[in-house]
C-alpha cells in the first residue's frame, strides 16, 4: 500500500480543489433514491394482504421481500448523511421520513443506524471506536456473513453506547431510538405468534438476507484490507458482479472522502475526481477505468 | 426504575424469548402442517419448549451458532 504525504501531493491536487469539484456533484434532488426506499417499503408492506389473499404463493412473497430487503439501506444512508435536505433545516423531515421509512424491511431502528453511521465515517477502521469494524475485519467472508446473520452486528453497536458514553449526542439519538426498536421487536412477536410462517418468510428471514447483503457489500468488502486515514480507509475494488447487484459498492471510497455526493452521480464524480484519487495513492485508485459505464451488465 | 429493569430483562434475556415466542411459533405451526405429529398430546407444549430450550442454549452460549 502506497502512503502519500500531503505535503508530497501538488497544489493541482489540493483538498480545495477536491472539494469544489466534489461539491459540484452534491446538489442534486435524489428523487430515484426516494422513490426506492419509499417504493421497496410499500411493494414490501402490499406482500402481505397478497399473500393472505392467496393472490400470490408465500414463496414468491418470500423472494419479493428478500429483494425489497436488499433494497432497503441505501435509501436510509443517504438519508444519514442528509443527502435529501442537503442542509436546508426545512426539509430534515425528509430525510427522517425516508430513512424510517424504508429501514422497515430491515427491522432496524434509523437513528441508531444514522449515529453508528456517523462514528464509522469519522473513525473508519479504528478497532475500537468504529461501530463497523468487526464487520469489516473480522477475518474473512464466511465470519462477516455469520456476524451479520446472528445479530453480533447489532451488539457492534450497541458496545458504541459505551464507547461513546461521553458523546451526549450520540447517547441522546441512541436511547431516542430504542423506543422504535422495542416496538419493531413487539410487532415480530405478535404477527409471528397469529402468522408464523409469513412472519417468517416475509420478514424476519428477508432482513436476515438484507442485512447480510448490506453488511457484505457496504461494510466488507469496500474496507477489506484498508487502514487507517482519510485515504486509505476504503479502497476502490472490483469482481465479476455487474455493479448493480452490489450496489455500485466498489465505488464506496468516494462516499467516504465526499459522503454528499449523491449515490447515482458518485460514477460521474469519480470520473472527474480520479487524478485526485490517484494523487493521494487511495487503495485501488490506478485502477479506476478513465470512463465508468452506466451499463449495468458490465462491471464497472 | 421499573422500565430500566424491564429494559435489562428485555436485553439480557432477549434470546430466550425470541428462542420461546419467535421460533416456538414457527416450529409450532411447522409441526401443525406436517401432520407427523397429529397423534402428540398438546404439542405446542413440545414446540414451544423446544423453542424456548434453542433460546435458552443461545443465551447460555451467548450467540445463536
Amino acid at each position: 500500500m502506497v502512503l502519500i504525504n500531503s505535503k508530497d501531493v501538488s497544489a493541482e491536487f489540493s483538498f480545495e480543489k477536491e472539494k469544489a469539484i466534489a461539491k459540484s456533484f452534491s446538489q442534486r434532488f435524489q428523487w430515484e433514491m426516494i422513490l426506492i426506499g419509499i417504493g421497496q417499503a410499500m411493494i414490501w408492506l402490499s406482500l402481505w394482504p397478497l399473500v393472505f389473499n392467496g393472490i400470490i404463493p408465500l414463496w414468491a412473497g418470500f423472494c419479493i421481500a428478500s429483494l425489497c430487503a436488499c433494497f432497503a439501506y441505501l435509501p436510509s444512508h443517504e438519508s444519514q448523511h442528509g443527502n435529501y435536505s442537503r442542509g436546508n433545516p426545512k426539509m430534515r423531515w425528509l430525510d427522517s421520513l425516508v430513512g424510517h421509512i424504508t429501514l422497515i424491511t430491515l427491522i432496524s431502528p434509523y437513528e441508531i443506524l444514522r449515529v453508528t453511521h456517523m462514528k464509522h465515517h469519522a473513525y473508519t477502521n479504528d478497532h475500537e471506536k468504529d461501530p463497523d469494524y468487526l464487520s469489516a475485519h473480522s477475518g474473512s467472508l464466511m465470519k462477516t456473513i455469520k456476524r451479520a446473520a446472528d445479530g453480533s452486528s447489532v451488539s457492534d453497536y450497541e458496545k458504541s453506547l459505551e464507547v461513546f458514553a461521553h458523546d451526549k449526542n450520540f447517547v441522546n439519538s441512541y436511547t431516542k431510538a430504542i423506543p422504535i426498536a422495542l416496538l419493531y421487536r413487539a410487532t415480530l412477536l405478535t404477527l409471528v405468534v397469529i402468522f408464523p410462517l409469513e412472519t417468517l418468510l416475509l420478514w424476519w428471514i428477508p432482513a436476515k438476507i438484507g442485512t447480510v447483503y448490506t453488511v457484505v457489500f457496504f461494510a466488507y468488502l469496500p474496507h477489506l484490507g484498508t487502514s487507517k486515514g482519510r485515504y486509505q480507509d476504503t479502497r476502490f475494488w472490483s469482481h465479476w458482479m455487474p455493479r448493480y447487484i452490489n450496489h455500485s459498492m466498489q465505488l464506496h471510497f468516494i462516499h467516504h472522502l465526499h459522503p454528499g455526493i449523491g449515490h447515482y452521480d458518485e460514477p460521474k464524480a469519480i470520473e472527474a475526481l480520479k487524478p485526485f484519487l490517484v494523487a493521494r495513492g487511495v487503495p485501488g485508485a490506478d485502477k479506476i477505468p478513465d470512463r465508468i459505464t452506466y451499463n449495468p451488465l458490465i462491471k464497472i | 426504575m421499573l422500565v430500566e429493569k424491564l429494559f435489562d430483562h428485555i436485553t439480557n434475556w432477549s434470546k430466550f424469548w425470541f428462542g420461546l415466542i419467535f421460533l416456538g411459533s414457527v416450529i409450532n405451526e411447522l409441526a401443525n402442517q406436517s401432520g407427523m405429529f397429529i397423534s402428540v398430546s398438546s404439542l405446542y407444549l413440545w414446540t414451544y419448549g423446544l423453542g424456548a430450550m434453542i433460546g435458552l442454549i443461545a443465551k447460555i452460549r451467548g450467540a445463536w451458532f
